[in-house]
């Protein structure tokens, strides 16, 4: 292979993030000169720009499904960007969320009155971001693909200019977010001190042969890694660094929050695993304990925290925390099939996500006050008067999430539990089952606000739902039920990325 | 041979396939459509009982389909003879249940009967289903459509309550169920029930499966420090909901006993069985008691069904033929009497709207046929010879007589003090003068009414009368059980 081949297929390996920053350069002077509206004195979204806008994301996923190296391992450009399976299918998964994610806040946007064309480029340039993360091997690439996707959310959560509110959350995650970051850029530069290098291979291989040559000590990794991992449980929210998450989300606008919900915990995991997994697998070892006590904190905080929570997004967050615990749990047994559990938990943890902020962007109610962003539990009341089938959703979307046996919940649940007692952990299984009785509660008690409440009277308005929609959403939870009947397809495609690393 | 290997599969199915087609037909029909699936399904269970073969103590109809190859989880079905009843029992209350609930479920009714509906697919299934996770599955998931039923239908403020308490004291039971099945799936490498039943654990490990088991299934029966749920849920319920809890959900419990505790745990089963007499003693006397002094008509009926189950906890613990046969028995009988008695206060509740038993007086006078209903299930409820009810526990004293005589003692005061509340409450209800100052308008039951009393009192007199019917197909299967719990 000549030195022009090689150069062409890093070329190949990034072709969908070179297509799509592209494409955001384009669109954005699409929108700039000729998406422009002469009616309003400002320049609003545009039809066109929409449907472009979801053909470019589409287009993507169709470079990534294509992109198909016979399950082969490919590095480029100088070993900073890698091709595999794990990779690849991570970003075909967030790929479709995103359109998802697109037809969805397409009707919901001009209601909160956010509708300028930027709102949607700085989520392509999140999505981007999330892309790179999921593409890099080398630790400053991944510290700037972060760092993209930092910036664009924090934009996109203070992006509801007239709310002071949002504007706080904005500030607020800018200021965490970056120390978070901050910590990050610190660890990998004390790695660079002392490998002098930032690739994730030379990692792998240095740790490999320095630890078995007694070279240098796991003392010496463990301090810059406990850095990077401070970082990276920051970006996921995972409870002693998990404060923030709520007051952001109560913040933020409500699209702005859906996205940052939901999608980025893939990217950030699958950097956390490559970087723990990976590179410093020998040293990971030496971790688990001190992941095993977070992750288990974080489940307690996430199931004991979200029975005071009156607001749904606070509880999602809660939720969220909770449920990134459990991963966590799964993922640091020293196991030999955690990882695949952990990622069909993530994958269900997405879908799930995806459906219950559906149908809370759908319940928009129609009030004096248009511009109220913070939904309280009590605007769900009497929604099976108003509108059954959405509540008959909710009601399977929220038995899901609490892991409730005839849906997909209960059975990655059941493999964490398992994972735990294979290894003998029966007090972190027992521990994790008893909290999940307590989340249970806080689930239920929408469902009976949903419900039960029949001596209220009066119900909200909401409005109408079209009919596109109604369809995406009953496929979506269609999915909930179906993988608990056929799960070999879900337990498949993880059991095929696990033979990755 | 195909249809009889894809009966169960069948029996199982017919109601699921018949949610969804409610789903889908208009409302004006979906009581007599959802009706008529729940009759099919009964017919087809008593096929069941027509190819089953008595001479045989293993399982039959037997069906498997890989269902996840990750874990090498099988969904096989297949039936004995202690499983038969059971379901048979659900198929039959179920069409029971639509029936008194033909003309006071106004609101939401096509999610009433989709829930009924999902309802018996999930116990036919953990009465069916030979393996241990998906047991735990089943047994978990009529949580939802139960919580569903006394939440939405229920008839006061305090249904949350008691939906929330249903739901937290069953989860909280079975938890601990979970963790043990998957240590039993990580020790034994699958949870198929026939291959368990091989496979022996040791002392230490038996004690403590058997002890979270035990959690699980008290819970269900319910036995005493955990029974606080059962009174509440039963009163908050509507009509249907408390038939469906009193006759089969609470069966659950003491099906798990005879499943899972006795045949794979019997070393535990012996070492713990003192603690389960005192308990269930206490549980006996301390309800009947209890019962005595409620004023509430569908709480003496709860108070007296948690006795009952208790009773026939220590016919399962006296590990001899006679006293599982007469578990069995009693387990099906209470399913008849103690649903026929909540029926009987759903018939007054519709009419009256009231529990309280002081507003009834002297309805002997307006309501004939009623009292007579009423007498006949108050006396099945004491246990009158002549009636299932008196061949269960007599079937169960005996056989706990022969492994302890002390606790059959107690138990067998439960017929005394159970003769006390159950005609103390007749008495006061259809007796003495007409409360006209509470009420003005009578009316006796009418022919729907009338129609889904008559199963549960042909049931009732046949297992009175002509037990053996119901033994013959008992005996190879307790004889199974029997041989596996002493060898």
């Amino acid at each position: 292979m000549n030195i022009k081949t090689i150069f062409l297929l890093s070329y190949i390996i990034v072709l969908p993030e070179l297509f799509l920053g592209v494409c955001i350069v384009y669109l954005v002077f699409h929108s700039l000169f000729l998406g422009f509206n002469r009616c309003n004195n400002f320049i609003l979204i545009e039809k066109p720009v929409l449907f472009l806008i979801k053909l470019t994301i589409l287009f993507v996923c169709l470079l990534l499904i294509n992109q198909n190296f016979l399950g082969l391992r490919i590095l480029g450009f100088s070993n900073t960007f890698v091709f595999d399976i794990l990779t690849n299918t991570s970003k075909i998964i967030i790929g479709v969320t995103s359109i998802i994610f697109f037809f969805i806040i397409e009707h919901f946007v001009s209601i909160p009155k956010i509708n300028y064309f930027e709102y949607y480029i700085i989520f392509l340039f999140a999505f981007l971001g999330t892309f790179l993360i999921c593409t890099s091997n080398d630790l400053l690439i991944a510290y700037l693909s972060i760092e993209l996707q930092g910036l664009s959310f924090y934009l996109l959560a203070s992006f509801n200019k007239n709310s002071s509110y949002s504007v706080e959350g904005g500030l607020k995650y800018f200021i965490l977010g970056s120390f978070s970051s901050g910590l990050f850029l610190y660890g990998s530069s004390i790695l660079y001190g002392l490998f002098g290098t930032l690739n994730f291979t030379d990692f792998s291989e240095l740790s490999e042969d320095s630890l078995g040559n007694n070279i240098f000590s796991p003392d010496i990794f463990q301090y810059p890694l406990f850095l990077i991992l401070i970082s990276l449980l920051f970006k996921l929210a995972i409870a002693p660094f998990h404060v923030w998450l709520s007051d952001i989300y109560e913040g933020s606008p409500f699209s702005s929050t859906f996205f940052f919900a939901v999608v980025p915990k893939l990217s950030i995991f699958i950097l956390f695993l490559k970087v723990f997994n990976y590179c410093f697998l020998n040293v990971f070892f030496y971790l688990t304990d001190v992941l095993v006590i977070i992750a288990v904190v974080s489940i307690i905080v996430g199931s004991f925290g979200g029975l005071e929570q009156r607001k749904l997004k606070s509880l999602l967050a809660y939720s969220s925390i909770s449920h990134m615990g459990y991963i966590l749990v799964v993922f640091s047994l020293p196991n030999n099939e955690g990882f695949q559990l952990a990622f069909s938990y993530l994958i269900i943890y997405m879908l799930s996500g995806l459906c219950f902020w559906f149908i809370l962007m759908l319940i928009m109610v129609k009030t004096v006050y248009l511009k109220k962003q913070n939904k309280d539990l009590t605007d769900l009341i009497l929604l099976h008067k108003s509108n059954s089938g959405l509540a008959i959703n909710l009601n399977i979307i929220l038995f899901s999430i609490a892991g409730f046996p005839p849906l997909i919940g209960f059975l990655t649940k059941i493999g964490l539990f398992l994972a735990a007692v294979e290894v003998h952990y029966y007090f972190i299984s027992f521990l994790s089952v008893f909290c999940s009785v307590i989340s249970t509660f806080y689930y239920i008690r929408v469902i009976k606000i949903l419900y039960f409440e029949i001596s209220v009277l009066v119900g909200k308005l909401y409005y109408p739902i079209k009919n596109q929609i109604t369809f995406l959403l009953v496929l979506l939870v269609y999915f909930l039920i179906f993988f608990f009947i056929r799960p070999n397809l879900l337990f498949f495609i993880s059991y095929k990325i696990s033979f990755v690393l | 041979m195909i249809f009889l290997n894809n009966l169960l599969f069948c029996l199982f199915s017919i109601p699921l396939l018949g949610s969804f087609f409610l789903v889908v037909v208009s409302l004006k029909y979906s009581k007599q459509i959802g009706l008529s699936i729940t009759c099919i399904t009964f017919l087809f269970s008593l096929l069941l009982l027509l190819f089953f073969d008595k001479s045989l103590g293993t399982f039959q109809f037997g069906t498997s389909q890989i269902w996840f190859l990750g874990y090498t989880l099988i969904f096989s079905l297949g039936i004995d003879g202690i499983s038969l009843f059971f379901v048979l029992l659900t198929t039959l209350l179920v069409p029971i249940c639509l029936l008194i609930s033909w003309n006071n479920i106004t609101h939401f009714l096509k999610i009433y009967l989709v829930l009924f509906l999902i309802l018996e697919a999930m116990l036919i299934g953990v009465f069916c289903i030979l393996d241990l996770l998906l047991f735990y599955i089943f047994f978990e998931s009529v949580l939802i459509p139960m919580f569903l039923i006394i939440g939405v239908w229920g008839s006061r403020e305090r249904k949350m309550r008691a939906a929330f308490l249903f739901f937290l004291y069953t989860l909280f039971g079975s938890v601990s169920m979970l963790i043990s099945i998957l240590y039993i799936y990580y020790q034994v490498g699958t949870t198929d029930y026939r291959v368990l039943l091989t496979f022996s654990f040791s002392f230490l490990e038996q004690k403590f499966l058997w002890f979270s088991f035990f959690l699980s299934f008290a819970t269900k029966v319910p036995m005493v420090p955990v029974h606080l749920w059962l009174p509440e849920a039963h009163v908050e319920a509507p009509t249907s909901g408390s038939v469906i809890l009193a006759g089969v959900l609470l069966k659950l419990g003491t099906y798990g006993f005879l499943r899972f505790s006795l045949p794979l745990f019997p070393e535990a089963c012996f070492y713990f069985s003192p603690f389960v007499y005192c308990l269930a003693g206490v549980s006996v006397v301390y309800t009947s008691f209890t019962a005595i002094r409620q004023t509430d008509f569908k709480r003496i009926i709860a108070y007296t069904s948690i006795a009952h189950m208790n009773i026939v906890v220590l016919g399962i613990f006296s590990f001899n033929v006679i006293g599982i046969e007469g578990a069995i028995l009693q387990s099906l009988s209470h399913g008849f009497v103690a649903s026929g008695l909540f029926m009987i206060i759903g018939v007054v509740y519709d009419r009256y709207h009231t529990r309280m038993v002081r507003y009834y007086g002297g309805l002997n006078h307006v309501m004939p046929i009623y009292v007579v209903i009423f007498l006949f299930f108050t006396m099945a409820n004491i246990g009158l010879p002549g009636t299932s009810s008196f061949i269960g526990e007599f079937l169960i004293l005996t056989g706990s007589f022969q492994s302890n005589t002390c606790v059959t003692l107690i138990g067998s005061t439960s017929m005394i003090i159970g003769g006390c509340y159950s005609l103390w409450l007749f008495n006061r209800v259809s007796y003495g003068n007409l409360k006209t100052q509470y009420f003005i308008s009578f009316l006796d039951i009418n022919k729907l009414e009338f129609l889904s009393f008559l199963p549960l009192i042909i049931g009732i007199c046949l297992m009175g009368f002509i037990p053996f019917i119901f033994l013959n197909y008992l005996h190879m299967s307790v004889n199974n059980l029997i041989e596996l719990i002493y060898f």
